[in-house]
């Protein structure tokens, strides 16, 4: 039996790296992203490791969407690992709170708050059948009040705080949850971040790729209900 | 810090090619440097109660070594898996090399398949920054193949007979998970131990499971060298100990370099932690060394990362002077090689 793992934002950047690192460990994915093409091409880079890929391009703020995601895990046998990647970052150049255009904090809640806990709450009767694991994409952001990054940050707070409940939550039924910064990385979202900066020397997202290898590796219960930080020294489990 | 800080000429022969067991020697009569910022001592392991005070903690590492390198094979031909450290059920970061004395690189690419120690496994992505280690899938018993088919990891300079498995064991050596032998805790024995106990030292462990051999530092990176995390914990009772001797000013002195990273690790708001996980903390001269107060350790080559350590603990003044003695006099480096006390306080202890 295949684990299953569903990724959202999975086209490029983090989410793509992460799905060639399952996929070549013989994982089963779900894939998704509202870029169809780069989905596509991203399938076809690691479709030679013989997996299954599901593509399922859309919008994870729409609700039937994330429907079809937890059907496609379903078809696929189950779900070991839900990991909510995709996020936005609005307007860019990033304003001040004071100008950020009100529907645009709603859609930001909408995509980086409501749509992983939409796919949590959808996806924990498979997750509870396999012990799975919930990893929710953070940032420093979420702790920093950096001038222009409030909109962002004050969804990554909010999605640290649903983690870390979820956590308390679910621990009675097997299913861990964790919070990840995964630090500066040379993305798109990133170079979005500081449109017509050189971003040249942050690190790849492979540069996550330890912490993540180290992260499935761990008993569900030491690590649930704690926010890592990707990049750093030191990665703690529970006593 | 500067690159040379860290640069000197070691003699070729000046390295141990065997274990002191094959040389004529008991593990506990290598030769022991003494450093304070006082002088330098010469002296033999197994005088070592005679430079520690009573009431000294020494902190050594309980990792046992594995049989780590296994033989394997793939399209490229037979080559050499050297497992560095455990990351999951089946999937470790390995290096892989042609032989003990060439290390490649091999022609290698993610998701090629290979065979190593009679299981099927597949490379999965170079370690990012690192590209002589790889994340490798195992599939299949990987303790039984180490069991079956592993050699502990030797390089080019151990001459034949090459040793076994034993001879990379220490006296501490009870929970199994090193690549590398943490060779610092090797010279113990029995009689060292029993003098140290009547002189009132406590001996307490750790678990640090050493990957393989760090390269040199890269000149142009020495602030943040690109290190791999390894696995540790500090049991709550070693801290509370090692904490209760702070209070009270008592020595605390690592076994090892691998002592030093995972105390330092586990080190938050003015005492050590009981802590477990991956670490890959780089202790150099813009961190203090907070933990302990003395090292016990080897002989490291130019440009090591542990020299940084080594400056980070006790100044570049007193272990470049250790250096020049080390080198005038004769040490012989690496795993089975001579000793190094290195003591930052020379009050405290006595001289």
């Amino acid at each position: 039996m295949h684990h299953v793992a569903l990724i959202t934002g999975g086209s490029r950047g983090l989410g793509a790296t992460l799905a060639a690192f399952l996929a070549a460990q013989d994982y089963d994915l779900v894939l998704t992203s509202r870029h169809a093409d780069e989905l596509e091409a991203a399938s076809r880079a690691i479709a030679h490791y013989g997996g299954r890929i599901l593509q399922i391009a859309g919008d994870v703020a729409d609700e039937d969407h994330r429907q079809k995601l937890v059907a496609g895990a379903w078809e696929l046998g189950g779900l070991d690992l839900l990991i909510n990647n995709a996020s936005e970052l609005g307007p860019s150049p990033l304003p001040p709170l004071a100008d950020l255009p009100l529907d645009r904090l709603e859609r930001l809640l909408a995509v980086n708050v409501v749509a992983p806990l939409g796919l949590a709450q959808s996806a924990l009767p498979l997750l509870q059948q396999r012990q799975g694991l919930i990893v929710n994409l953070s940032s420093d952001a979420a702790l920093g009040g950096y001038p222009g990054w409030g909109g962002y940050g004050a969804t990554k707070a909010a999605l640290d705080l649903i983690s870390l409940t979820l956590a308390n939550e679910l621990k009675e039924h097997g299913v861990a949850v964790v919070s990840v910064d995964p630090g500066d990385m040379r993305t798109v979202m990133h170079q979005a971040a500081f449109p017509g900066s050189d971003i040249s020397d942050r690190p790849l997202p492979e540069a996550t790729i330890p912490f993540f290898a180290w992260l499935l590796g761990q008993e569900h219960g030491r690590v649930s209900g704690r926010r890592y930080q990707a990049q750093s020294t030191l990665w703690e489990i529970a006593a | 810090m500067k690159p040379a800080d860290f640069l000197f000429e070691r003699p070729a022969g000046q390295v141990a090619t065997m274990p002191p067991e094959m040389r004529g020697l008991a593990r506990d009569e290598v030769r022991l440097l003494v450093s304070t910022p006082r002088r330098h001592a010469h002296a033999r392991f197994r005088d070592l109660a005679s430079y520690l005070t009573p009431g000294t903690v020494l902190v050594v590492n309980r990792s046992a070594t594995l049989a780590a390198s296994l033989p394997a094979t793939g399209r490229l031909g037979p080559f050499m898996l050297n497992l560095s450290t455990r990351y999951q059920d089946g999937l470790w970061l390995a290096e892989p090399r042609w032989d003990r004395s060439r290390p490649g690189p091999l022609p290698l690419h993610p998701g090629v398949s290979i065979e190593a120690g009679g299981l099927a496994g597949r490379l999965i992505a170079p370690y990012p920054g690192l590209a002589r280690l790889w994340f490798t899938r195992i599939d299949g018993d990987v303790e039984a193949a180490i069991a079956r088919a592993g050699e502990p990891i030797r390089y080019g300079y151990i001459e034949p007979p090459l040793p076994p498995l034993s001879a990379y064991q220490t006296l501490f050596s009870t929970v199994p998970g090193s690549a590398e032998m943490p060779s610092a805790g090797r010279p113990f024995t029995p009689r060292v131990v029993a003098e140290l106990e009547a002189d009132g030292i406590a001996i307490l462990p750790i678990e640090l499971h050493a990957g393989v051999s760090s390269l040199e530092l890269d000149p142009e990176t020495i602030d943040r060298p690109v290190l791999y995390p390894e696995p540790f914990r500090v049991p709550v009772a070693t801290a509370a100990t090692i904490n209760q001797a702070r209070r009270e000013g008592r020595p605390v002195i690592a076994v090892g370099t691998t002592v030093v990273r995972a105390l330092e690790s586990a080190f938050a708001d003015g005492q050590v932690r009981p802590a477990e996980g991956f670490t890959r903390l780089y202790v150099h001269p813009a961190r203090r060394v907070q933990a302990v107060d003395g090292l016990l350790t080897g002989l490291h080559d130019p440009l090591a990362s542990h020299l940084a350590m080594l400056h980070a603990l006790a100044g570049t003044e007193l272990i470049r002077g250790a250096y020049a003695e080390a080198l005038r006099e004769g040490y012989l480096w690496h795993e089975f090689g001579d000793t190094h006390l290195i003591l930052r306080d020379s009050i405290r202890n006595g001289w």
